[in-house]
């Protein structure tokens, strides 16, 4: 069965499942079975030089073929001895909160809520794999933390770190980026779920400082239908969720201009992620989460072949 | 300058068009609330399309505003009045209604089916016409100054308004024109105008005609000093007799219309809606057009005869007419005429008896057409004990059987079998200067031989003031005496000249031939057309012979009654003043012939020959409807306050007896606008009361009620420049004031509107998009 024939979990049945472990679950278990076998096979390293035996050195890793051939004892070095440290950065500001009017405001799936559940299965994926997964939320600066383990067991403080109650505030992308850049102790795959709501010129700032730590980054832009596509009628009062202001208006009337704006925006964020070398992909909250889980997995596999 | 027919509307319709912005309001109101993540992309839209956005919602509000408004507009009847004054700013406009009242507007046009509700008249018609002007003008912007004049007070002279009126002496000349408008001058305004409606319910038919040209000029100076402009409306029915006179109307109208004055003609005697009335020119209607006692003297208990004509205004004879008598106001029995032919008339006698002296009034009536006012006539005769005729004579042996005066008294008053009410009074020839004629019905001479200057003198003013004089002649009258002092070569009394006495000749050769035959003269009537054997019995011996050269002159009035076998005159009449004199050329006694000896047709034609005389002076004068009455007084004997009683209430008015130009005592009553019994009352100083009754009838001629073709109406009026309109469909700020309607024009811009209001609504993106990111 290939991946496109598979029946994905729509959001809405996804946002019936309360727990976000269950949720990760219920995604983590498709993927799984739509793929049969995952990208992090092992804990496969590469060659990367011989150097003289020295006292204390394994002797597993003597490297006998060529004692046989010169009757010297060299030791084989490998580039990374460690397995991947992926990095989940979830935005927790008061803009992720966001439910459509249509939904019932209890039972929707925020975007808050489908970035932590597409973190929670990328989590569960890294650590089945045997890799480091640590992850983050922010808003103004990094409000919960947990450091990246290997371990399976690591899973459950994830989740709970994820689950925390938020402070909704707004998002301060440099300064939450820069630290977390001077806070991983080393380079690894840092993974950006964040509606990218904020002063812009801060985020570009704190990508570059990401990459220029070694860091490699994706970026999950996460957005709900409503803000790609404004259908909005009739009179309304819009009150905005992280910078407050109001406005009171017929919203057929500033659609255009608004969905200028934001196209400006999406445009301006594609291409400046491009130019950092980061990985960017605009998530849907209507999209299943499990196929976007797909889509971002293979996305990454052909960007990691390219490079 | 806008006008309104339904104003009201507009006033109602108008708050609604705040409706888009109470919608508005409300909207705002209702907001749904979206807590908004995006809010720097929708402040960004805000900012760039702020501007556009709130002129289009503007523009959108002010289209739907306008819309509403459009709607209320068109169905407020809008119409824009282009007249001269409206276009440069003056806002005053005088509306004068001239009101054709004639009694010819009562004309039934149209009846119910419910019998509680009033039948339609043109009178009627023109009220309510009259009514929605007033409407009109109370909610037409400006000064609206409106009179309101009948055409019946308007052609009164100043003398002829009420007696209250007459008697203050103080009121000033412009009250006394303000007297006679119904609505003088009057600021018409939504407070007032309730008001004016009601004199204008007040209004009724009078009994009077149209005098249209008087009318109009004495409105004309209401139009004059005018800054602003003005509206003559004449309602009319277009009777035919009153606009026979056109030349007249158009040349009242003419300054008026130089003047810019609005003038519209306004028919009020037809509509679509009337169902029982011919829309032809023609319409049917009968009158009684006289009624007059014919007898001579009405004396008590002595059949009196009358004779009523009816005219028939149509153009198909009317059978079996039934007229209703009352006498006195008691119904008798009354006569019907077989027939009247289109366009004329009928005359029919019927007699009347009454029983005690004094004033009497006879009425007869028409059956209910559909003019009621002249379906009846009133007369009235002063009924008296007896009647005095003079008989003069100079014989002394007066009962002898030889004698003129014994036949001529016996034929006068027969005895108490048959009375006549008259009593001779035999006197000499003498008594002609000695006694007042005037108190005589008639005076006869018998046989007279001659008379003295003074007696013919008295004789001949008798004549001239109405009396009726008779001469029989006899052996003893000088034929050449009568020639020169009373025919006078046909200036005198007596109506032929004689040339002595002739012996009337046997005819030989038609032995049977009577002596005398009776001419087409109404005393003789009775008489003529037939063989009549009474007649064919007398015989006349001898007579006196007119002069054979004399032929009367052609305007003498020379009039035969009985002529002689050989055609020689044997009785004729000549006109005299407002009297006559009547020659019998032969003797009363039986001398020179054997009529008065027991032969019946002497006495009937001598009764008949007083009854003729006497109804000269007994003439009673028509008045009609305007015209003033006139009680002579006596001075010294009657006191000078006389009480007229007025119809149809007897309301009293007091008036003063006063001299008139040829030196009488004369009371007048000039106001005669009521159909009816007018009566008098005074007394004389020695406090005998007096009483006098005169009927006041219609112009009979009113009751045709052919009207003008209106196709005739511009040539009428030709160089005046008018409106035609009827009253049923008139809309009094119409096309007739110069007016056109805005509905068109206002519906094609409301059209417009909600074309733009529909774009501009698409243009603000009120319409779907279907643009995905």
């Amino acid at each position: 069965m290939t991946p496109a024939s598979k029946q994905y979990l729509p959001p809405e049945v996804l946002a019936r499942i309360g727990r976000l472990d269950l949720r990760a679950r219920a995604v983590v278990e498709g993927v799984l079975t739509g793929m049969h076998k995952s990208p992090y096979k092992g804990n496969s390293v590469e060659f990367l030089q011989h150097r003289e035996y020295t006292r204390g050195d394994d002797l597993r890793r003597v490297d006998w073929k060529v004692w046989g051939r010169q009757d010297r004892f060299y030791v084989k070095e490998y580039e990374n001895e460690t397995n991947l440290r992926l990095f989940l950065l979830v935005d927790g500001s008061a803009s992720m909160d966001y439910i459509p009017p249509r939904f019932d405001q209890t039972l929707g799936l925020t975007k808050y809520d489908y970035a932590a559940t597409l973190a929670t299965s990328l989590a569960w994926l890294g650590l089945s794999q045997g890799d480091a997964v640590g992850a983050s939320i922010f808003d103004e600066r990094v409000r919960t933390s947990v450091p990246a383990r290997t371990n399976r067991s690591h899973l459950s403080s994830l989740i709970a770190g994820l689950e925390k109650p938020r402070q909704k505030h707004h998002s301060d992308f440099h300064s939450v980026l820069r630290n977390l850049a001077e806070n991983l102790p080393r380079r690894g795959l840092v993974i950006i779920f964040s509606d990218l709501f904020g002063e812009r010129d801060a985020l570009y700032k704190g990508l570059q400082v990401l990459r220029q730590r070694g860091h490699d980054v994706a970026i999950c832009h996460v957005l709900d239908d409503d803000e790609l596509d404004f259908p909005f009628d009739g009179p309304t009062r819009f009150e905005g969720l992280e910078l407050g202001g109001e406005i009171s208006c017929n919203p057929r009337a500033l659609r255009d201009g608004y969905l200028q704006a934001m196209e400006q925006f999406l445009g301006e964020v594609r291409h400046r992620s491009a130019a950092s070398q980061c990985d960017y992909q605009l998530v849907r909250t209507s999209q299943a989460v499990d196929k976007t889980l797909v889509n971002f997995l293979s996305r990454r596999s052909k960007t990691r072949g390219r490079s | 300058m806008p006008s309104f027919d339904f104003i009201t509307l507009l006033w109602w319709g108008l708050p609604l068009a705040a409706a888009p912005i109470v919608i508005h309001l409300i909207n705002l109101l209702r907001h749904r609330v979206v807590r908004w993540p995006a809010m720097e992309f929708l402040l960004a839209s805000q900012r760039k399309y702020r501007t556009r956005i709130l002129l289009r919602q503007l523009l959108l509000l002010l289209l739907r505003v306008l819309a509403i408004m459009g709607l209320v507009l068109l169905f407020a009847q809008p119409r824009w009045v282009t007249n001269l004054g409206s276009i440069l700013g003056s806002s005053r406009t005088r509306h004068v209604v001239l009101l054709d009242d004639s009694y010819s507007m009562g004309e039934v046009l149209r009846t119910e089916v419910s019998p509680d509700v009033p039948p339609t008249t043109a009178m009627s018609r023109s009220c309510t016409m009259i009514e929605r002007l007033l409407e009109e003008l109370a909610s037409t912007p400006g000064q609206q100054d409106f009179s309101l004049g009948r055409i019946s007070k308007l052609t009164q002279s100043n003398d002829k308004n009420s007696p209250n009126d007459k008697n203050s002496s103080n009121s000033p000349e412009k009250e006394s024109k303000g007297n006679r408008f119904d609505i003088y001058t009057e600021i018409i305004t939504p407070k007032n105008v309730d008001s004016a409606r009601v004199n204008v319910k007040k209004l009724r038919p009078s009994a009077d005609t149209t005098q249209i040209t008087p009318a109009i000029r004495n409105i004309t100076p209401l139009f004059s000093g005018d800054d602003g402009s003005g509206v003559l409306w004449l309602l009319t029915d277009l009777r035919k007799t009153d606009w026979t006179m056109s030349a007249d109307i158009a040349e009242a109208l003419k300054p008026l219309a130089d003047k810019g004055i609005e003038i519209h003609i306004v028919d009020t005697a037809t509509a679509e809606s009337d169902t029982n009335i011919l829309q032809n020119l023609s319409r049917p209607n009968l009158v009684v057009e006289r009624i007059e006692m014919i007898g001579g003297t009405p004396v008590a208990n002595v059949l009196l005869p009358w004779e009523v004509t009816v005219r028939n205004y149509s153009s198909s004879p009317s059978q079996q007419v039934s007229l209703a008598i009352q006498e006195d106001l008691l119904d008798r029995p009354g006569v019907q005429i077989d027939r009247i032919p289109p366009g004329d008339s009928a005359t029919i006698q019927f007699e009347s008896r009454f029983q005690t002296t004094g004033r009497h009034t006879v009425q007869v009536e028409l059956p209910a057409d559909r003019l009621s006012l002249d379906n009846y006539r009133t007369a009235t005769v002063e009924v008296v004990d007896e009647a005095e005729v003079l008989v003069i004579t100079t014989t002394s042996n007066r009962n002898s059987l030889d004698d003129d005066s014994f036949y001529l008294t016996t034929a006068l008053n027969p005895g108490t079998t048959a009375a006549t009410g008259l009593r001779p009074r035999i006197e000499p020839p003498r008594a002609l200067t000695t006694l007042d004629l005037n108190t005589y019905d008639s005076v006869w001479l018998l046989d007279v031989p001659r008379l003295d200057a003074a007696a013919i003198r008295a004789l001949e003013d008798y004549a001239r003031s109405g009396g009726g004089v008779v001469f029989f002649v006899g052996p003893n009258t000088d034929y050449k005496t009568m020639n020169n002092s009373l025919f006078r070569d046909g200036e005198g009394l007596f109506p032929v000249p004689l040339a002595g006495a002739v012996d009337l000749l046997k005819d030989q050769q038609n032995p049977n031939a009577p002596d005398i035959t009776a001419e087409d003269h109404p005393v003789v009537a009775i008489l003529s057309g037939r063989r009549n054997p009474f007649l064919d019995a007398v015989n006349v011996d001898r007579y006196m012979a007119v002069e054979r050269t004399y032929q009367p002159p052609p305007d003498s009035g020379l009039r035969r009654l009985l002529s002689l076998r050989n055609n020689s005159f044997l009785a004729v009449e000549k006109p005299f003043g407002k009297g006559m004199g009547v020659a019998f050329l032969s003797t009363a006694a039986p001398t020179w012939n054997n009529w008065a000896r027991n032969n019946p047709s002497w006495v009937v034609v001598i009764l008949e020959l007083e009854r003729h005389l006497a109804r000269l002076r007994r003439q009673y004068k028509t008045i009609l409807i305007g015209q003033p009455i006139e009680i002579d007084l006596e001075q010294g004997i009657d006191r000078v306050d006389v009480d007229f009683l007025l119809p149809p209430e007897n309301r009293i008015v007091h008036e003063i007896a006063a001299m008139n130009q040829d030196g009488n005592l004369v009371a007048v009553m000039n106001n005669t606008l009521e159909p009816g019994i007018y009566k008098a009352r005074w007394q004389t100083v020695a406090g005998v009361r007096q009483e006098w009754t005169a009927a006041v009838n219609i112009n009979p001629t009113e009751g045709n009620l052919e009207r003008l073709p209106v196709t005739e109406l511009p040539e009428s009026l030709s160089g005046v420049s008018f409106l035609y309109d009827r009253a049923d469909n008139l809309k009094p700020t119409n096309e007739n004031r110069g007016s056109s309607s805005l509905v068109q024009p206002i519906l094609f811009i409301l059209l417009i509107i909600l074309l733009c209001e529909q774009l501009l609504s698409y243009s603000v993106s009120y319409h779907r998009a279907h643009k995905k990111i």
